[in-house]
């Protein structure tokens, strides 16, 4: 049932502030809010940071072959205790510990970003302007203009679809009603990647005058930042970006949100549900956010780095951002861990080769077998494929996907079985558990690499392309079309590593 | 004339076959009027569609995914496939899933078990291994009418989103996530310490007997004589299906949503207090209290002629107006009406009331 009540956005925050489930504090969220009792506690134990507050260590691929089992063994030592998570997105200093205050309390040495460079859109280590070009060249030439040169720059959504991000701005601009919504997608949790976060910490200002931008260009004044929860910092950046620029920003209502522990926020309708104080289960879809977003309304959602290319975009002129592409428009934020020099975000032109990237990263360590392109759910592919541009359309055709740009390199001390399984077990944990396609395929793919790497008996994987079919046809969302290509695109890239009988294990 | 949006007709193709339709139904609509079928479990048309349990899901045209036809909306001349090779190997896994996942054999079927039988409707199934999820029971529930198995749960939300958009009652709720997401109560309570109010409406739409009432499950395999009857209880006049065995009511169901005045809903008196009608000690026949000062059997005719007289005897020593009327709540509208006229047209008074009228 559609509710909208106007305390529910609430409860999320106030549930947080409690510091836990208790029935004490349910009660009282509930009181508070009108919400009843039942729906304060479903929702907040949907949530990781609400359900297990406290220290955690990542277990996410990178982190994993940098040490995670060693730091877990030296906190269990110091008497620490800590709960395994989810990728912490800190995969450039892996591994990492966090305390409850989401601070780092270990990690390995400072990731890269590229030099300063003025042949960047985004330039990570330049200086911010904080007269907010970009935003008088909208207000004094309209926003006919900024779409003109939106759609002229060729700008693909940065979120991972790729979609040229036109076709959104257009198909809110043209939504009729007084009410609409700009939300900034900064809820970024692919393991792997840590782009939006390094954005947000170093370039803020890119990041809030492109969210003017747009609200200026489809009339809304309302705007919503969702911040992963883990990453107190980098909205912390923003918040103080939001208050430096108020001389430039008087027209718009800005509206901090945190997450609270869930990657599946980062897909647009939950990441709405979950401002709405709901369980952050993806919608169905149409009618899609454009149409009826937050609150009902005609909604633009872009990814953090979508909305800091606008600055450029604008400044520089559509054409300009283009040229910077190799295959496809403009630079991009490309995230490398795993086995690397120099793990980082580097900026290069959109369309390099993992090589060129790694290069950019100062070169592999030991001999590289395999690599994900861009996280977790653009599954696995063979070191042959290391020349073969990194960019949306080319990467598809080999059943993979540039998604966040989020690449980890994996070397060959590494088996692709145990690689695979923890992939899945990311999704396994972060699945909302709304559509069976998803819950009880990704939970079965695990179950059967977790079969095969104890007794190496290859036939416990018999059906698991069935089922990653399935999962891909079946699921309402992105995430549940992916959960299962790491393990499938493992055993079709690497089918050695899945063909032991009885042969001891080993991890990486 | 230009034509009305609420009034937009036009014509789809399902499965090779022209049908009209209008704007504003969905996919199932369209096939449920033409006998055409399609199987769903998440979906009860008391609520909004969900389109989580992806038994419905259907090819369409044009369209790069398998949508769901419960919410999808028909637009003009959308070619639809229920029964493609692409749908069929859907099906086929996606029950294989589900049989994974549900802690009962395929050849046992539970009471209004919808979903073994739509899984042995899709032929020899995957022989996937059980994927035995973490999901938890309410651990002290003790309320009277009916239990919980998360193990045959398949989260279709059925019970929750009927607790919250029929009832407006929201006792239960969609807890946890991922694999472990069951069914719960604010901190995972017994349901006599929430707003429930044993309606049993959510055991009534479970597809899979995850829901099930503690009084028939020796039954469980008969299948019992339905008889339509109105509930006595009260005077709203809910229609209700007595399931009879060997001339015993063993439980009572709900109508087919849509079908009834009370559109399937019952309340826990409605639903459950049946147990009076076989009870040793309900009243049979009349009985009039003797001079003895013991209870005696008699005739009807002997019972309103006693009671009659009394009355009469009433109102000749002290007036009319020393006596009162009040009728049961679980009188109808006709049996209130009859009660007034008796107490004005044959007694003379003005002293009648109903009891639900306070």
């Amino acid at each position: 049932m559609q509710q909208y009540s106007a305390t529910r956005g609430q409860i999320l925050k106030l549930l947080e502030a409690e510091g836990d489930t208790s029935q004490e504090s349910i009660k009282r969220v509930s009181e508070a809010t009108g919400v009843p009792e039942a729906d304060v506690y479903g929702t907040a134990r949907f949530y990781d940071l609400i359900v297990r507050p406290g220290p955690r260590v990542c277990q996410g691929l990178s982190c994993l072959m940098a040490g995670t089992e060693e730091l877990c063994e030296e906190l269990t030592d110091a008497g620490i205790s800590f709960h395994r998570v989810s990728c912490l997105g800190q995969c450039d200093r892996a591994p990492v510990a966090l305390d409850g205050q989401m601070t780092l309390t270990h990690c390995g040495p400072k990731g890269g970003i590229s030099p300063d460079s003025s042949e960047l859109a985004m330039n990570l280590a330049g200086a911010e302007d904080l007269n907010y070009p970009a935003l008088a060249l909208a207000r004094k030439n309209g926003a006919e203009w900024v779409a003109e040169q939106l759609e002229s720059s060729g700008l693909q959504g940065r979120g991972g679809a790729g979609f040229p991000a036109h076709f959104k701005w257009n198909a809110v601009r043209k939504e009729s009603g007084p009410t609409k919504y700009v939300i900034c997608n900064a809820d970024e949790a692919e393991p792997g990647t840590f782009k939006d976060r390094e954005l947000m910490s170093r370039r803020p200002h890119l990041v809030i005058e492109g969210l003017a931008i747009a609200a200026f260009c489809i009339d809304a004044t309302d705007i919503y930042l969702y911040v992963r929860g883990e990453f107190p910092g980098p909205g912390h950046s923003l918040e103080q970006a939001i208050k430096e620029a108020a001389q430039h920003l008087g027209d718009f209502n800005f509206h901090m949100v945190h997450g609270h522990g869930a990657y599946i926020c980062g897909e647009e309708t939950a990441l709405i549900e979950s401002i709405e104080g709901k369980r952050g289960m993806p919608r169905l879809k149409p009618p899609y956010p454009t149409q009826e977003g937050l609150f009902g309304k005609p909604t633009l959602m872009n990814n953090v780095e979508t909305l800091a290319c606008l600055h450029s975009v604008l400044c520089r002129g559509g054409d300009w951002f283009a040229g910077l592409g190799k295959t496809e428009p403009g630079t991009k934020l490309y995230c490398i861990s795993g086995h690397v020099q120099s793990p980082g975000v580097y900026e290069l032109p959109l369309g390099v080769s993992l090589d060129e990237l790694v290069q950019a990263a100062g070169g592999y360590v030991g001999n590289p077998m395999a690599f994900s392109p861009g996280g977790a759910s653009s599954g696995f592919l063979p070191i042959s494929e290391r020349d073969r541009p990194l960019d949306f359309r080319g990467l598809p055709e080999i059943g993979s996907m540039l998604g966040s740009a989020g690449a980890v390199v994996i070397n060959d001390t590494v088996d692709m079985a145990w690689a695979a399984r923890w992939q899945t077990v990311f999704f396994e944990d972060e699945t909302c558990g709304q559509c069976a396609p998803c819950r009880i395929g990704v939970r079965y793919v695990r179950r059967a690499l977790d079969q095969f790497i104890e007794d190496g008996d290859s036939s416990h994987l018999d059906h698991l392309n069935d089922v990653a079919w399935e999962m891909a046809e079946g699921s309402i969302c992105g995430l549940g079309m992916t959960a299962a290509l790491p393990a499938r695109s493992a055993m079709q890239h690497f089918p050695q590593g899945f063909s032991r009988d009885g042969e001891e294990s080993h991890d990486g | 004339m230009e034509k009305s949006p609420m009034t937009d007709k036009f014509d789809i193709t399902l499965n090779g076959i022209r049908l009209q339709c209008e704007s504003g139904e969905t996919i199932l609509d369209v096939a449920k009027r033409d006998g055409t079928y399609i199987p769903t479990l998440c979906h009860d048309p008391r609520l909004d569609p969900a389109g989580a349990c992806r038994s419905c899901l259907v090819e369409i045209d044009g369209q790069r995914r398998l949508q769901p036809a419960c919410a999808f909306k028909v637009t003009p001349d959308l070619n639809i496939h229920s029964e493609s090779a692409r749908v069929r190997k859907h099906r086929k896994i996606l029950m294989s899933l589900y049989m994974a996942d549900h802690g009962a054999p395929l050849e046992t079927e539970h009471n209004g078990d919808q979903l073994t039988r739509m899984a042995r409707d899709c032929g020899p199934l995957l022989a996937l291994n059980p994927v035995e999820a973490p999901r938890a029971a309410r651990p002290a529930e003790d309320n009277p009418y009916f239990t919980f198995d998360p193990s045959l749960c398949i989260l279709c939300a059925r019970c929750t989103r009927y607790c919250d958009e029929v009832e407006a009652v929201n006792a239960i709720t969609l807890s946890e996530r991922g694999a472990s997401t069951t069914i719960a109560t604010a901190g995972q309570r017994t349901l006599m310490d929430t707003s429930c109010e044993l309606c049993g409406g959510c055991v009534d739409t479970c597809p899979t007997g995850a829901l099930m009432e503690k009084k028939p499950a020796k039954l469980n395999q008969v299948n019992p004589r339905k008889v339509r009857t109105t509930c006595n209880y009260c005077g709203v006049g809910c229609q209700m299906d007595l399931n009879v065995v060997d001339d015993k009511v063993i439980k009572v169901s709900s109508p087919e949503p849509g079908t009834t005045l009370n559109d399937g809903n019952l309340c826990v008196k409605g639903r459950f207090a049946y147990d009076f009608i076989h009870h040793q000690d309900r009243l049979t026949s009349p009985m009039i209290r003797g001079t003895d000062g013991q209870l005696h059997e008699a005739t009807w005719a002997e019972a309103i002629e006693t009671a009659a007289r009394g009355l009469l005897d009433v109102k000749e020593r002290h007036g009319a107006d020393s006596l009162g009327f009040i009728s049961s709540s679980r009188c109808t509208g006709e049996e209130n009406y009859m009660m007034q006229k008796l107490a004005r047209a044959a007694f003379g008074t003005n002293n009648c009331h109903q009891c639900a009228a306070t």
